[in-house]
């Protein structure tokens, strides 16, 4: 093997390949803050499984442009890189390494995905880099503050979410029986205990849990087996492909529980997927929480901020499909974060970042419901920690029984 | 008590059997490309998922009525599957099996990609053409879209059938499979035959796609899983017998329903939804091992 | 050219990319010295990978698998999964991990080996690949076992040498990407070595005698069924310590990092490496790692237009430029860049000496 010439042309030829991209390598410069911009960078399922999810990176952007337009924050302005990780935290764990080491960005910000984010927080706890709002409602962003506090959240904590749905089954079914698909990782997990502690001594109870991978390709024989415990209430813990097969499988087998599909799918353009083109009924009648205004929602038509929404789409995301509710959470988070720069002032470092996320009180986020405020402080490390409850009827989500808040951390 | 366990059982045979009559089309479609062309087409999955994307677009993006649309979109399948041969695979047909199954590799990936490109890698539905009902017969449900997807696949099989038993294209077809240099001495256009059986291998994917669609979800992921599945209902059957694939579809369709349906008694409860895919992948290795010319082949005699 | 000038002028080029890997990270970035390190691993499972391919001629699609085993055994042995629910404590330094991930890994690989003796070819690449598919589903299955699908951290980990703090070591202080960089190659310049060893004396003949003609090799004696389940074994064990050391570079292990796809990209990567010789694999591992990157319009940035980095940096885009790569290069080297040095290489040598008979 080694004798022949061959080795010395590779020798060569080996050189050149690896030196090739050395000549491209960043100069050390300091992490993320430029004399005229600030670098942050994210991950975000692009392609994948969540893929449905990508829209929340692009109405980021969108914000940070239009921001950037008007001159940007203390005249900086904002560089926001989106990788994307497929939804696999492998592939996170490189991306992310890369932004901190390569790109050098000022913070990790909205990296998306529970289990994206619990590959990356000890690297990024320990390297002391900001891991800003992660898009994830995991209960261990709050509960573990302490412990990793570089570390934030920002949408309502799953803990909440699922015992909002166990306490309205308990208040409306008697003796319900409550059957869940949940996704086999801690978000899905999250929100099936929370359920369990909402469902109480109540008389209602969890009958059957079928889990499902996010590799899995599809959840036919999950709901197949839900639908032979005979309960009469179906919860949908599981990202929008799979939250829109339940639906489909569900309705094919003739089974017609209460179904309640969780925040996280239950937006209207993944409603309106689900009910394939009107003809399945089963998503009447569904339930779900949220805090987002819905861009389908004719009651904002004329409010300002989801005004600007879709004048911000249009200009800065051309060809976003503006009722896709993902981008308003997007906005939302970027929103968010614009003002919390703004409050660093001039010379912004990482550390101030943190304490500032830790003390947030914004009350008018432009594209949260009204009511809704982001709030951090001492011992609260939800930003987020209300909802608003809400029914599917006639092909759009009317809310009922007004803003719920809750106490957990 | 019984009567729902035996309904809940039938339904999940009927069900088997219409996710298995997808397999068995795809599998079909890998028998034929093998049979003519000795290559284990990689990449049929996603040339079947491009397909579907092709009808969709037609249906949603450009407000073509459903069957004007299936139609077209298996003809431009068809076309598209003799274009890949002549373009993709002739040069290398001839080459080692690697370079083969490297090239088809690179078809996968790169058709992947060009569906994540064009059309985002967002969820779509594409609706089914036979509804979303259900009926009730003897106290099982069964959906509409089940019935019709076992029947077009025993149409589409049959009017294979028709098309290699007794047509003359059929019967140059078969010949090219069993000896192509023969084949040539007797008059028939071989390469032509190869890039037809390409074609027909890519409209059976065309359909199979379309069928999958409205029950997963259209996203470029779909067809991943139905691909190895497809894989063990050929390896199952034999890969180069299609009786064997059609068989072979579905049993695997069938048998996965039924240890989901067992596992919830005790001797079976071993058997998690996780297992499902190393279930099919488990029959691959177990055929091969034991029978690897599978339930319908030959075995394969080697040349020294 | 007489075989013992050839065999000089090996050893010398030979040295020759010994020194030059162990002076390249003074002349690039920190996280670029963590990039390379990630080539030796690529290099050292596509070691293994051509033993079993390109010397006996047995296609495996499933060394991912292999990999995965490597690289769980070393988080077990490092985590414990005791915290799962497991009955491993953990605790074991990250390099004495490697030995047994390779251990482990080979015996897996002589396990699979021979009952896959039986099946050839299209066979045996279908079987491998069913079990590089299966892999991530059975370890998400034995979730006390394994951590299922969160996986296992390792950052920070005591076991861990090198996390945040530079390693002290022969005299030096090196950070932990330059730790990584030359751990990962000094073991895959050992690899090669004990690779080259096995394969010039007799376990190479005979390797090279099953791959040209299997019954001709019966018939002088070799015995298939030792051989091939020997490269098995070796070639398995290849990977389990590339998998480890993947482990130990990610510090992070979870059931889709060592999905079909890789096993995949190490078959391609011997394939455009071209099988046989040390310098194709390099290649082959340059390629399997930068690949993606460079179609992603990474590092190339400023070499392309804006336009085309535009569209290739949409999402797909990256996959039709490494697909369309792949197959061109198919058509172009079909012996793989190897090929195409020793041409070169040739061309060279035998313009100088063609007058010599």
């Amino acid at each position: 093997m080694i004798a022949r010439p061959s080795v010395l042309a590779a020798v060569v030829g080996a050189a050149l390949v690896l030196a090739l991209p050395a000549a491209f390598a960043g100069s050390a410069a300091d992490p993320g803050v430029g004399a005229t911009t600030i670098v942050i960078g994210g991950t975000s399922p692009l392609t994948g499984p969540a893929a449905s999810y990508a829209s929340v990176a692009r109405g980021a952007k969108a914000y940070f442009d239009f921001v950037n337009a008007g001159g940007g924050v203390a005249k900086r302005k904002i560089d926001y890189r989106i990788v994307d990780d497929a939804y696999n935290p492998a592939q996170t764990v490189q991306a992310v390494r890369r932004l901190v080491e390569q790109d050098r960005v000022f913070a990790v910000f909205n990296t998306l995905g529970t289990e994206s984010n619990l590959a990356v927080r000890e690297y990024l706890n320990q390297v002391k880099v900001p891991q800003l709002f992660v898009a994830s409602g995991a209960t261990t962003w709050g509960r573990d503050a302490a412990k990793y506090p570089w570390t934030i959240g920002f949408q309502p904590s799953y803990a909440a979410e699922g015992l909002v749905y166990g306490q309205h089954i308990a208040r409306t079914r008697k003796k319900a029986k409550v059957a869940v698909l949940f996704q086999n990782d801690d978000y899905g997990k999250d929100l099936l205990a929370s359920l369990k502690l909402g469902l109480g001594r109540s008389g209602s109870k969890v009958v059957a849990a079928e889990a499902y991978q996010v590799t899995s390709p599809d959840v036919g024989s999950q709901i197949a087996k839900l639908k032979a415990s005979g309960a009469n209430v179906l919860c949908i813990f599981a990202t929008p492909t799979f939250a829109i097969q339940a639906y489909v499988f569900a309705n094919r087998l003739g089974w017609r529980p209460l179904v309640i599909n969780n925040a996280v799918s239950g937006t209207s353009n993944i409603m309106v997927l689900a009910s394939e083109g009107g003809k399945n009924k089963l998503v009447e009648g569904s339930i779900t929480t949220t805090v987002l205004k819905d861009p389908t929602d004719p009651r904002w038509n004329r409010d300002p901020g989801m005004r600007q929404y879709r004048a911000l789409l249009a200009k800065y995301a051309k060809g976003a499909n503006p009722n896709d509710v993902y981008h308003v959470y997007g906005m939302a988070v970027g929103y968010e974060t614009v003002g919390l720069l703004r409050r660093l002032g001039a010379n912004p470092n990482r550390a101030a970042l943190m304490a500032r996320a830790r003390s947030i009180s914004s009350a008018r986020n432009p594209f949260l419901l009204p009511g809704v405020s982001v709030k951090t402080g001492k011992g609260d490390s939800f930003p987020i920690q209300q909802g608003q409850l809400q029914r599917w009827t006639k092909g759009r989500w009317a809310p009922f029984g007004g803003l719920w808040t809750s106490k957990r951390n | 008590m019984l009567a729902a366990a035996f309904s809940d059982f039938m339904q999940q045979v009927v069900s088997g059997l219409a996710s298995g009559g997808i397999y068995a089309l795809l599998a079909l479609a890998l028998v034929i490309i093998h049979r003519s062309t000795g290559v284990i087409n990689f990449a049929q999955g996603e040339m079947a998922l491009l397909s579907t994307y092709i009808a969709w677009t037609l249906t949603f993006n450009h407000g073509w009525s459903y069957w004007p649309a299936f139609v077209a979109t298996l003809a431009i399948s068809f076309a598209g599957g003799i274009g890949i041969h002549r373009v993709v695979i002739r040069p290398v047909e001839r080459g080692s099996l690697l370079r083969i199954v490297i090239v088809t590799i690179g078809l996968l990936v790169a058709i992947n990609g060009f569906v994540v490109w064009q059309w985002s890698g967002e969820p779509q539905q594409l609706q089914s053409p036979f509804g979303t009902e259900t009926y009730d017969i003897g106290g099982v449900v069964v959906s509409a879209h089940d019935i019709g997807t076992i029947a077009v696949a025993v149409g589409i099989v049959l009017l294979l059938w028709g098309l290699f038993q007794f047509t003359k294209v059929g019967l140059a077809l078969r010949a090219t499979a069993v000896n192509p240099e023969e084949a040539r001495l007797v008059g028939v256009r071989v390469t032509w035959m190869l890039a037809l059986g390409w074609g027909l291998a890519a409209l059976l994917g065309a359909v199979a796609g379309m069928l999958t669609a409205p029950t997963v979800g259209l996203d470029p992921n779909m067809m991943a899983a139905v691909l190895i599945y497809a894989f063990a209902a050929a390896v199952l059957g034999g890969v180069d017998s299609p009786i064997g694939a059609v068989v072979g579809g579905l049993l695997i369709g069938v048998l996965l329903n039924l240890l989901s349906y067992l596992s919830q008694y005790g001797a079976f409860d071993w058997f998690t939804e996780e297992l499902r895919l190393p279930m099919a992948l488990l029959v691959i290795l177990g055929v091969l091992l034991v029978r690897p010319q599978g339930i319908f082949g030959r075995p394969a005699v080697k040349r020294v | 050219m007489s075989p013992r000038v050839q065999r000089i002028i090996g050893f010398v080029a030979f040295a020759g990319f010994v020194a030059f890997v162990a002076v390249l990270p003074s002349f690039v970035s920190d996280f670029k010295a963590r990039e390379y390190s990630y080539v030796a691993i690529y290099l050292i499972a596509l070691l293994g990978l051509n033993i079993l391919t390109g010397y006996t001629g047995q296609i495996s699609l499933g060394h991912g698998a292999f990999m995965a085993i490597g690289g769980y055994t070393t988080a077990i042995l490092m985590a414990g999964n005791e915290q799962f629910g497991g009955p491993i404590s953990g605790g074991m330094k990250d390099l004495w991990t490697l030995p047994i991930a390779g251990l482990v890994a080979g015996l897996a690989g002589l396990a699979f080996g021979f009952p896959a003796l039986r099946l050839s070819g299209l066979y045996l690449a279908l079987a491998t690949f069913a079990i590089a598919v299966a892999m991530p589903s059975t370890v998400k299955r034995f979730e006390e076992f394994t951590g299922g699908g969160t996986g296992i951290q390792l950052f920070g980990s005591p076991e861990l040498t090198g996390t945040i703090s530079n390693v002290d070591i022969l005299g030096r202080s090196l950070t932990p990407n330059d730790w990584m960089y030359y751990l990962a190659w000094s073991i895959a310049i050992v690899a090669f070595a004990v690779a080259w060893l096995i394969l010039r004396g007799r376990t190479g003949r005979a390797f090279r005698a099953v791959r040209d003609s299997e019954t001709a090799a019966v018939s002088s004696g070799v015995s298939l069924a030792r051989y091939k389940t020997l490269a098995f074994g070796v070639s398995a064990a290849y990977a389990g310590v590339a998998g480890g050391l993947f482990a130990i570079a990610s510090a992070f292990v979870n059931p889709d990092t060592f999905p079909i796809a890789l096993s995949i990209f190490l078959l391609v990567g011997i394939v455009v490496g071209g099988l046989g010789g040390l310098s194709g694999l390099v290649f082959g591992a340059i390629f399997v790692y930068f690949l993606p990157l460079w179609a992603q319009g990474a590092d190339l940035g400023s070499l392309l237009p804006d336009r085309i980095i535009e569209e290739t940096q949409k999402p797909g885009g990256p996959a039709i430029v490494y697909g369309i790569v792949l197959i061109l290069l198919m058509f172009v080297l079909p012996n793989g860049v190897g090929g195409l040095f020793r041409r070169i290489g040739q061309l060279i040598t035998s313009r100088r000496y063609s007058r010599s008979k």
